[in-house]
């Protein structure tokens, strides 16, 4: 319900950052989405759509690369969450390790990180 | 700056960014705890579902406080009004009110915003209750010493089963109304059971609030 607010912040940094460069379109904003985030694609896509209309980033792509979430324990096991039997559909952060049962660490699975941008700049 | 693209007067280039929304949210959170540790005020942010008995508990923790000589602080988190900070500031204590106005849940912002309304060199504990919504706090920690998440048997048996991860990213968990159980036909140990399940690590209360049933407990689990 949150990803209006949190793609408008994200748009803010990518225009400050093109003006850092002098760019005069962004071209590609590639996106690196955890998957333990509660940011939907699709709503995240949305307010993309919307808040890129009258800037800089008019008609940009928006490219979504999902990260694996992630948990490590103290005995040794790493590994990525596999849908379980109660939730088949998606990966949900169960901190139970599958190897020995104690509490396991989450190492990934967190982000939603601007990775890079695709930007015109005047060739000088 | 990256490769290069095309033409003479213009050219394309990928310019590297790194910049995590969500973590930015974890830094500000960071530095409000640490603003907190200067004052040596242990701050508990609770969570969870609309009417799972949130604001009652912290009544209830507020007055256990007061009895031992403790000072307490409450900010209340809602989309719009004042009822819930109008109950904390009846029972004596500082409080902050946030009105998120369109937004789904506090933000380290915000809670650093309250905080410069609250006397902290007078304060030994905080509460910050949140939103009531069991999923868009999850993203956003607010920068206390620990997270409660509160829920009540009358939301139903399969509620942890429904928002696994809010009760990944909580301490401590709470199942409310419990004297409720019955009439609901609900079974709060299968509530348990996923939480545990979900979060090996947290403490699991069983609680009715309102007669006072697992405050012992939740008291000694937050080490107050």
């Amino acid at each position: 319900m949150h990803e209006f607010s949190v793609m408008s912040q994200m748009i803010e940094g990518i225009i400050e950052e093109s003006k850092k460069w002098n760019a005069t379109k962004v071209e590609e904003v590639i996106l690196e989405l955890g998957e333990f985030t509660m940011l939907g694609e699709e709503q995240l896509r949305f307010a993309y759509e919307v808040l890129t209309k009258d800037n800089i980033l008019k008609g940009s792509k928006l490219t979504i690369v999902p990260v694996k979430g992630a948990i490590e324990c103290d005995c040794g096991f790493k590994g990525d969450m596999s849908p379980s039997e109660d939730t088949p559909h998606r990966s949900v952060p169960i901190l139970e390790c599958p190897k020995c049962g104690n509490l396991a660490r989450i190492v990934g699975g967190r982000e939603c990180t601007v990775k890079n941008l695709r930007v015109v700049v005047p060739d000088v | 700056m990256g490769q290069a693209g095309f033409t003479s007067m213009h050219k394309v280039v990928t310019v590297e960014m790194e910049k995590d929304i969500l973590a930015e949210n974890r830094h500000l959170a960071d530095h409000n705890r640490a603003l907190l540790d200067e004052h040596g005020i242990k701050g508990f942010d609770f969570l969870g579902a609309i009417g799972s008995g949130k604001t009652l508990i912290i009544e209830k923790l507020v007055d256990r406080l007061k009895s031992k000589g403790k000072r307490a602080a409450a900010i209340a988190g809602d989309v719009s009004g004042d009822d819930d900070y109008q109950r904390f500031v009846s029972h004596g204590i500082p409080a902050a009110n946030i009105n998120t106005g369109k937004e789904c849940h506090l933000d380290a912002h915000l809670v650093d915003h309250a905080l410069d309304d609250l006397p902290l060199e007078d304060l030994d504990y905080l509460f910050i209750e949140n939103v009531g919504n069991l999923v868009c706090p999850v993203d956003f920690p607010v920068g206390s010493h620990a997270r409660v998440v509160v829920i009540s048997v009358t939301e139903g048996d399969d509620m942890v089963r429904k928002h696994p991860a809010i009760f990944a990213f909580s301490d401590v968990i709470v199942i409310n109304k419990v004297d409720l159980a019955q009439a609901m036909e609900v079974d709060p140990r299968i509530l348990e059971r996923d939480a545990k399940r979900i979060n090996p690590g947290a403490k699991i209360i069983m609680m009715d609030a309102r007669r006072g049933e697992g405050m012992d407990e939740l008291v000694s689990a937050l080490g107050l």
